[in-house]
């Protein structure tokens, strides 16, 4: 459906924008052309015309769309699996980017796991920002997560051990297993790597010179060895306490970072929300020691919206998904949710004592910091794209509030939600 | 300068008003927040009395800075309970930084554009404030007090009060029949300033576009306000103290519909005597039918 010519302002009123720690009631205008957030202070004094589409969201809240650093997959696609046909991989990244904004995800990293080197090329290529701004598009990739395989293989998770890899050769051996063409943005966004395996630092500095984020995890690196890697660039932490240094009041390991002393910058860290990876008490420590570097990520496997069942992993293993818990068959060990992102939210929102606005805000201004791209995505501001989830506010039996996502916009058009104007 | 009562007719609603508008100087609140809600419930009834239309709209003069900031609060509050609209009133600001673009985070523009006018339904084209990105500096100054004249003047001007009592950027030592202009701000207003700057004296801009004293003379009606200790000198010298150019809110003591509006802390350098006087005032009024203050009072309990 094309738009009619003169659509080109939207305004949301009465509505609760969540800027910062709060819910200010403020209007926000956009437009449907550039897909931007609009200036509106500008042309309100420059009394440019302006004919605005008035949607009254009736006081619901809203937030930037969701960005999710972190998921293998989803509705029975898995990033690390390529197909015999590149077409069909390509279709399926494109189907599930339709299913996922549905759960307001409209950013994301598509992650692929700990694989053999020929996984890379066939998968990498396909996972790369678009660099397009079609709205039915769905959900966009931000650039590739690269999980492994240059991690420990004490903490591997479910990553198989066969497939790990040392650093001999510092980046020459991240080249040669996801080929040097991918190594930067817009292929690669995110590498997962443990330090102890880089000890001088030298591959954390050169990929954060290329624009790639560096992310600690699947590491078992003491607290001088993550305040090293942290030193040199690493911003991130890859699902903290999963596969991560187990903390020791006398050596905290990576978690430690955390309460870093001094002038060490400390990183972001993204924790698994979704009541089996991590113990809602540990969640609330880490947030309250360093709210800004709080980011919730699903960690969301192929299962992600199928029903219980075995299914086929990757590397010939199969997990068992059971309810929401994944294990690796035959084995208790956890592996990955199949929880969305909004229900890691409201069960954080549960768990801490953060309000609605402050948990908001480990979904969408935080990962976008994290990732350099604050200002186009993850914030309200003029000039940002116009991604947006519309929410409202459900309140259980033991008033427990909870999120719900009524609408879901993508470059300032409404694509999930009643009257959506963009076919998905 | 001189106001025309002959043209302008006090709101029927408020009859007290036209029979002792001369004593009505000063109004104490116990709070910051009582204070600002009463000027809120003043602007809203004088606006609302007025039933401004697209021919005849209601010309109204604001300020910047925190003395307004809740006040702001109570009409945006007002406007979206239905209960005051802007759709015909025109705004004029007192005044505007020189040196820094319009949308810098700590231009008047933004405050304006964020605290009142984003929330209201007001016109873009009925808010007024002085461009300083002008490149003839006294055409514009010209121009801006044109533009009010053809809006048939300022019916009430809002403001508040520095320290040293000084209304608008009308520094110490300004005329008091001075007319919209540049002018150069006061060491101590750029210090204090300082703080909205990232505490840097130096990125402060060091003049401003203000609207002159006797700009704000001409309006209707002025209603000044002034909370918290810091104020009470300025209180103290601009009501007790007699007229004259250091304190340039003084000249107030001339303009025959004047009021401000304090809490109790800003009344701390007054003498207990002219306290006692204006709560006796008060009292008197409030016996009076009609009066507009009860109106606050009915909306503060539901607030």
């Amino acid at each position: 459906m094309t738009a009619p010519p003169n659509d080109r302002f939207i305004k949301f009123a009465n509505c609760r924008l969540a800027i910062a720690n709060q819910l200010v009631p403020c209007d926000i205008y956009f437009s449907s052309i550039t897909g931007r957030i609009v200036d509106h202070q500008r042309f309100f004094f420059e009394q440019r015309p302006q004919t605005a589409i008035v949607h009254d969201l009736g006081g619901r809240i809203v937030a930037p769309g969701f960005i999710e650093c972190q998921i293998n997959g989803g509705y029975g696609f898995d990033f690390s699996l390529p197909t015999d046909k590149p077409n069909d991989y390509r279709d399926g990244v494109a189907k599930l980017n339709k299913e996922l904004i549905k759960t307001g995800v409209t950013s994301y990293l598509p992650t692929v796991t700990s694989q053999g080197a020929d996984v890379y090329p066939k998968t990498l290529p396909h996972l790369a920002a678009p660099g397009t701004r079609n709205p039915a598009d769905g959900s966009e990739s931000l650039g590739a997560h690269c999980e492994g395989p240059f991690i420990n293989s004490e903490k591997n998770g479910i990553h198989k051990k066969e497939v790990l890899q040392l650093i001999s050769s510092g980046v020459l051996d991240l080249e040669s297993c996801y080929r040097a063409e991918n190594l930067q943005p817009p292929v690669v966004k995110m590498v997962t790597l443990a330090p102890e395996l880089d000890k001088t630092a030298s591959v954390i500095q050169e990929l954060v010179s290329r624009g790639i984020v560096v992310s600690i995890g699947h590491s078992n690196a003491s607290y001088e060895q993550m305040c090293l890697a942290v030193r040199h660039g690493a911003t991130m932490v890859t699902h903290l306490f999963n596969a991560t240094t187990t903390p020791h009041h006398r050596s905290p390991g990576i978690f430690g970072v955390l309460g870093a002393q001094d002038d060490l910058v400390r990183p972001c860290y993204g924790i698994i929300a979704d009541d089996i990876h991590v113990h809602p008490s540990f969640i609330k420590v880490a947030y309250q020691a360093h709210p800004e570097g709080a980011i919730l990520v699903s960690d969301a496997m192929c299962m992600l919206g199928l029903p219980d069942g075995k299914y086929y992993w990757t590397n010939g293993d199969y997990i068992v998904k059971k309810g929401g818990k994944l294990t690796l068959q035959d084995t208790p060990t956890i592996a990955g949710s199949s929880v969305t992102l909004l229900e890691c939210l409201n069960n954080f929102i549960k768990w801490t004592d953060a309000s609605i606005a402050s948990a908001l805000r480990t979904v969408t201004e935080t990962p976008a910091k994290m990732l350099g791209l604050y200002g186009v995505k993850g914030s309200l501001r003029p000039g940002a794209d116009a991604d947006f989830v519309v929410l409202s506010e459900r309140k259980d039996v033991e008033g427990n509030v909870s999120l719900v996502v009524d609408e879901v916009w993508k470059f300032g058009v409404k694509v999930v939600g009643s009257g959506s104007i963009a076919k998905l | 300068m001189e106001s025309k009562p002959g043209l302008w007719m006090f709101p029927s609603s408020c009859p007290h008003l036209h029979r002792t508008p001369s004593c009505r100087r000063l109004i104490i609140r116990p709070t910051a927040p009582s204070a600002s809600l009463y000027v809120a419930s003043l602007i809203a009834a004088r606006i609302n009395a007025f039933s401004p239309t697209a021919e005849r709209p209601f010309v109204l003069g604001l300020p910047t800075g925190s003395s307004p900031l809740l006040i702001y609060k109570y009409l945006v509050a007002f406007h979206r309970e239905g209960k005051l609209s802007f759709k015909h009133v025109i705004t004029f600001n007192m005044d505007e930084y020189i040196g820094i673009p319009r949308d810098h985070p700590q231009s008047y523009h933004t405050f304006m554009y964020t605290h009142l006018f984003s929330h209201i339904d007001i016109l873009p084209e009925n808010a007024h404030l002085l461009d300083p990105s002008a490149a003839d500096l006294e055409a514009e100054a010209e121009r801006y007090e044109a533009a009010i004249a053809a809006a048939g003047g300022i019916r009430l001007f809002l403001a508040g009060v520095g320290a040293d009592g000084h209304i608008a950027f009308n520094e110490p030592g300004s005329s008091l029949s001075s007319r919209t202009r540049v002018k150069t701000l006061a060491n101590d207003t750029i210090v204090d300033n300082a703080r909205f700057f990232d505490g840097d004296v130096d990125s402060v801009p060091k003049t401003a576009l203000t609207v002159g004293v006797g700009t704000i003379m001409d309006a209707k009606e002025v209603v000044v306000i002034a909370t918290g200790s810091n104020k009470a000198r300025a209180v103290r010298d601009g009501i007790e103290g007699s007229i004259g150019h250091l304190c340039t809110i003084s000249a107030l003591q001339m303009h025959r519909n004047a009021i401000v509006v304090v809490d109790e802390e800003a009344t701390a350098e007054l003498r207990v005597k002219t306290v006692k006087y204006f709560k006796q005032i008060e009292e008197a009024a409030e016996k009076m039918p009609g009066d507009h203050h009860r109106l606050g009072k009915g909306l503060e309990a539901k607030l």
